[in-house]
């Protein structure tokens, strides 16, 4: 089964296409390794699947199901996506925790204004702080946490989201070994449970080891697909990465 | 002792009006430059009730409450749509509208004419005349407004608040219409800016529109940011300083025009130091 | 309707005046990228200058213009020589410039307001050439606002396109961090921009004294026009802002033809919140 399918999605930034006229599906239950040379599309590809970015025309399939000619941020997790970002974008000025429970609480304006979070937000908090190790840390606030910190924390944010699809960008980028363990951990825990994962990586190794399935772009086109071991043999793959 | 209740009562005043833009401001991380507009409209709808329709204190605050929020309601769907700087020009521009309509809407407000003889609240049948009264009711008025202020930030609905100011693409992600949350947060900051309002109408008992321009929100402006942005004890201190500091002025001998000037040369300097050496303010959680 | 000619007249003469203050704005935006709030209060330093010198010293007017526009431009070099340049080192962000230059503005305006009080005060000597011209009436001092703001428009075009300075200047515009890596001193020609785009504030200032009159607080209304001339005409772009600073001038004293003249400020802004809505990028595409 599909999770997610996209159609036919384009977007141009004055003038360079950078994702363009892409048709491909995230199959459900697996990890997809998402790769391609810098600028081949990868970011903005998840950008526009997470509302970050508005795309230009396409339609994007969520679990056969749904069909979607725009996707507007807000909206997002209530299709069952979420994600981390390769800039790693915290809210910094709060502590550890609180960006925790942000994701927990009440989405709506009147029933938030009277939530005080209650014991079971903390719980599910902890669950996801603890899988990456920073429960201690917990009252510490984001901006203060080492770079590997950051990314272990957003990673815990979007597994407190509990949804279906996750996109991790970059996630293993300057983390130290003991950290990468952790967060290979958690991606096949993921799977696991049944979940989708797409992941953008550039650490081969690692593509190898976790993708079920491998998905490679190049200047905003789907270039192959595959086994990873199959992919990564590719003359046209090599050649894309030799070119950049 | 009569002078310091006077100065204890614009400092309560004040404080309601640093409550209310920061929560707007330090919470939200919206830099509203507007917040005179609803002041001016909870003292002019209390003033007018008042004099011309003989309607009770508490009565004309609730009508100036709500005729706020539905200015807010309007003003906050607009600025809505901006960030940043452009938030910020756009709130400019507010205050100037409103500005304009309490000066040129003479029939309504008497204009630069102003509406004296505002009366004292009355509570079940007896006035608060004394100003010592009126500071008691002042000061009652800032602890509930300080309570509801800490309820909303300590709330989950206050986290998310947090969450837009430091990045609101991120927060919308996971689930947000934050548009929505910034709506309300900007009318209930209005609402409170113009309880301020009604007191400060019934205190002095004449109004102009020359209290509700763009200066007055910046002075309520710099005193948040030197108390200190999120943070609501520090707010009560800001109002403090920034209220006593010119009065000190006064006694070292300035004719009172000049130390009006003075004063101004005084907040100015000040929003100048911070910036450069102290962003957050003095009690602040968050630095621009 | 005879009024219409005056009407146009006004029009192009408020168009003249905003479309300066624009130039100085954009200029100034386009290398740092904030609201400089402080820009206007420039030209109450420029009027009061002049003021001082010819009505509190007799100074002639031709000098005593001169001196007022070097020294609103030295005064706004100063500025950012102590405040806007530590907070550039910093990389403060947006909001810390707008709130610094908001603290200057208003300091320097209680100050001018502490020397000359805040009395309007006037810097024509009384007697003023009047001409008839299609119609409606044109002072000598609006003539020459109208001269001036032309010529400022083209030779400010000419500096930026043609010399190694405007070239510095529109390479910072494009990217700082890039020109300093050029090898641009990117702090000294930030301060020459302010020194430029302050003299002009100044000039526009004490044109407005004699076409007006001046009083402390001016420069804050003068500014927000000019800004919102920039919006409309697309920001940081220098002829978008006096296409938008005439559009305003327009919209302005049309606008006010069956309402009274108080409501103008009113109407500038509504102008600008329905730009910042529906056409933020200004009318100008980039």
């Amino acid at each position: 089964m599909s999770a997610l399918e996209i159609k036919n999605l384009y977007k141009h930034f004055d003038g360079i296409k950078a994702v363009d006229h892409l048709t491909l599906s995230f199959e459900s239950g697996k990890i997809t390794g998402l790769i391609g040379p810098n600028g081949s599309g990868k970011s903005t590809l998840i950008n526009l699947l997470t509302g970050i970015v508005p795309y230009d025309f396409g339609m994007l399939v969520i679990s056969d199901t749904t069909k979607l000619l725009e996707i507007k941020p807000y909206n997002v997790s209530s299709y069952g996506i979420t994600r981390t970002f390769q800039d790693v974008r915290l809210f910094e000025q709060m502590p550890v925790i609180d960006n925790m429970l942000v994701v927990l609480t009440e989405r709506g304006v009147w029933s938030s204004i009277y939530e005080k979070h209650k014991r079971y937000h903390i719980e599910k908090a902890k669950e996801a702080l603890e899988k990456v190790g920073l429960w201690e840390k917990r009252n510490e606030l984001a901006i203060n946490l080492s770079y590997g910190q950051r990314k272990l924390l957003e990673i815990a944010r979007a597994l407190a989201m509990n949804v279906e699809i996750y996109f991790f960008d970059e996630p293993f980028a300057g983390l130290f070994p003991e950290m990468i363990k952790i967060v290979t951990s958690v991606l096949k825990d993921l799977r696991a449970k049944g979940k989708t994962v797409i992941l953008v990586e550039h650490n081969m190794e690692l593509i190898r080891e976790l993708s079920d399935h491998c998905i490679v772009m190049d200047s905003g086109k789907l270039l192959a697909q595959g086994k990873p071991r199959d992919v990564l043999s590719q003359k046209d793959v090599i050649e894309a990465y030799l070119g950049e | 002792m009569e002078y310091f209740i006077h100065l204890g009562i614009l400092v309560s005043i004040y404080a309601i009006l640093g409550l209310s833009l920061n929560l707007i401001v330090g919470y939200t991380g919206l830099l509203s430059i507007t917040q005179a507009a609803f002041y001016g409209i909870g003292a002019y709808a209390t003033a007018i009730l008042i004099t011309s329709y003989g309607v009770n204190f508490f009565v004309s605050m609730l009508i100036g409450m709500v005729i706020a929020a539905l200015t807010a309601l309007l003003i906050g769907y607009v600025l809505s749509k901006f960030d940043g700087d452009y938030f910020a020009l756009g709130s400019f521009g507010f205050n100037i509208i409103i500005f304009s309509i309490l000066l040129n809407w003479q029939g309504l407000t008497r204009g630069p004419l102003g509406i004296p003889g505002i009366d004292r609240p009355e509570i079940f049948g007896v006035t608060v005349s004394s100003n010592l009264s009126f500071l008691i009711l002042s000061v009652l008025t800032v602890i509930i407004i300080y309570g509801l202020s800490q309820m909303i930030v300590n709330s989950s609905f206050g986290r998310v608040l947090k969450a837009i100011r430091e990045d609101e693409k991120a927060i919308q992600i996971f689930g947000y219409k934050t548009h929505h949350h910034k709506l309300v947060i900007f009318m209930i900051s209005a609402v409170i800016a113009s309880v301020a309002g009604s007191l400060f109408a019934s205190y002095i008992s004449y109004i102009d529109p020359s209290s509700f321009n763009l200066n007055e929100s910046i002075f309520i402006l710099s005193i948040i940011i030197l108390g200190g942005l999120a943070n609501n004890k520090g707010v009560i201190w800001g109002a403090v300083f920034l209220i006593l500091l010119p009065e000190a002025l006064r006694f070292v001998g300035f004719p009172t025009d000049v130390a009006a000037q003075m004063r101004q040369v005084v907040y100015g300097l000040i929003l100048v130091f911070l910036m450069l050496y102290r962003p957050q303010g003095l009690m602040g959680e968050y630095k621009l | 309707m005879s009024i219409l000619p005056q009407l146009i007249i006004n029009s192009i003469i408020a168009g003249s005046i905003y479309s300066l203050v624009a130039l100085g704005f954009n200029l100034i935006y386009g290398t740092t990228k904030f609201f400089n709030l402080a820009h206007g209060v420039l030209a109450a330093v420029g009027g009061y200058t002049v003021f001082y010198l010819s009505k509190m010293w007799g100074l002639p007017i031709i000098p005593s213009v001169i001196v007022g526009v070097l020294f609103a431009g030295f005064v706004g070099y100063l500025v950012d020589r102590t405040v806007f340049r530590s907070l550039r080192k910093k990389k403060a962000s947006g909001m810390v410039f707008l709130v610094a230059s908001l603290g200057v503005m208003t300091a320097l305006q209680a100050v001018i307001a502490i020397i000359f009080s805040s009395q309007f005060q006037t810097l024509s000597t009384g007697t003023f050439k009047v001409y008839r011209m299609l119609g409606g009436v044109i002072t000598q001092v609006q003539v020459i606002i109208l001269a001036l703001s032309i010529f400022i428009m083209f030779a400010l075009a000419i500096l930026l396109k043609y010399t190694r300075f405007g070239k510095a200047v529109r390479a910072i515009s494009d990217d700082e961090e890039v020109s300093k890596i050029v090898g641009i001193n990117t702090n000294k020609i930030i301060g020459r921009v302010f020194f430029i785009g302050s003299a002009i504030a100044g000039l526009s200032g004490i044109l407005v004294g004699f076409d007006t009159g001046i009083e402390p607080g001016m420069g804050l209304s003068l500014l927000l026009k000019g800004v919102i001339a920039s919006i409309i005409g697309g920001i940081g772009n220098v002829y978008g802002g006096v296409l938008g600073a005439f559009l305003l001038g327009f919209i302005e004293n049309f606008g006010i033809w069956k309402i009274s003249g108080e409501w103008k400020d009113a109407i500038a802004f509504g102008v600008l919140l329905t730009f910042l809505l529906f056409r933020p990028q200004g009318i100008i595409k980039k």
